[in-house]
């Protein structure tokens, strides 16, 4: 009888114990498990706050881009015709004659200290006498 | 303190000593289990949070998506002011 007591009590015991070592473990790790995931979620607003910019920003970009990619066949036509429009370009080369004076023919002394006068058209004549010198 | 029991109480008595200390067996294997299953749980949670951890650090720099987007319209304007001056260079050499 009081073996059977002794049991009875010592099987109560073990199951009260036994439930209760098994409620702290289990409660100490869903505790942990729960921190764990306050931390996740949060990381998780994090990455989403993160993020959220990525695609407008992506798409301004692209938008931009394409623009510029588009305008710059334009530029460079447009700076090839300044290219071709701005570089000298010699004629054709010919047959180049003698250099003469800009201020052009020089007119001779020689001619008056002789008494020549050449005639209006070119050919040329008899000087006029001077009249300061004796014939 | 003397019970009077019949033998077939305490046969029955017996039997529910016996019973109890299955059902602790039983209890403590199945709480086993389940401390296995929430440890598996708490290690994988533990194993998303160092991801989560790494995808924040590497998503941490986008905020220059929108500085480089900004910068991407300012070499617009400057093509644009390009454009203006080409076309103005171009008429003078055509003229």
């Amino acid at each position: 009888m009081t073996t059977q007591i002794v049991l009875s009590v010592v099987v109560i015991v073990l199951l009260i114990a036994g439930l209760a070592f098994y409620l702290y473990v289990v409660g100490s790790q869903l505790t942990r498990v729960a921190t764990n995931l306050e931390a996740c979620a949060e990381l998780v607003r994090t990455v989403e706050r993160n993020a959220s910019v990525i695609q407008p920003g992506v798409e301004q970009i692209n938008h931009t881009g394409g623009v510029i990619a588009g305008a710059l066949p334009l530029l460079y036509g447009m700076a090839e015709g300044i290219v071709v429009g701005a570089t000298y370009e010699p004629g054709a080369a010919g047959e180049r004659g003698p250099a003469r004076p800009a201020s052009g023919r020089r007119r001779s002394r020689l001619h008056d200290s002789v008494g020549y006068v050449p005639a209006a058209g070119g050919a040329a004549s008899q000087p006029e006498p001077d009249p300061q010198v004796p014939a | 303190m003397q019970l009077a029991l019949t033998s077939t109480q305490e046969n029955l008595w017996w039997g529910a000593i016996a019973g109890g200390f299955v059902i602790v067996l039983a209890v403590a294997a199945l709480l086993t289990i389940l401390v296995m299953l929430v440890r598996t749980i708490d290690r994988r949670v533990a194993t998303i949070r160092e991801t989560l951890e790494q995808a924040a650090t590497n998503t941490a720099n986008t905020a220059l998506i929108a500085e480089t987007a900004a910068q991407v319209d300012a070499v617009l304007a400057e093509g644009l002011e390009h454009h203006l001056f080409l076309g103005r260079v171009l008429g003078k050499v055509r003229s």
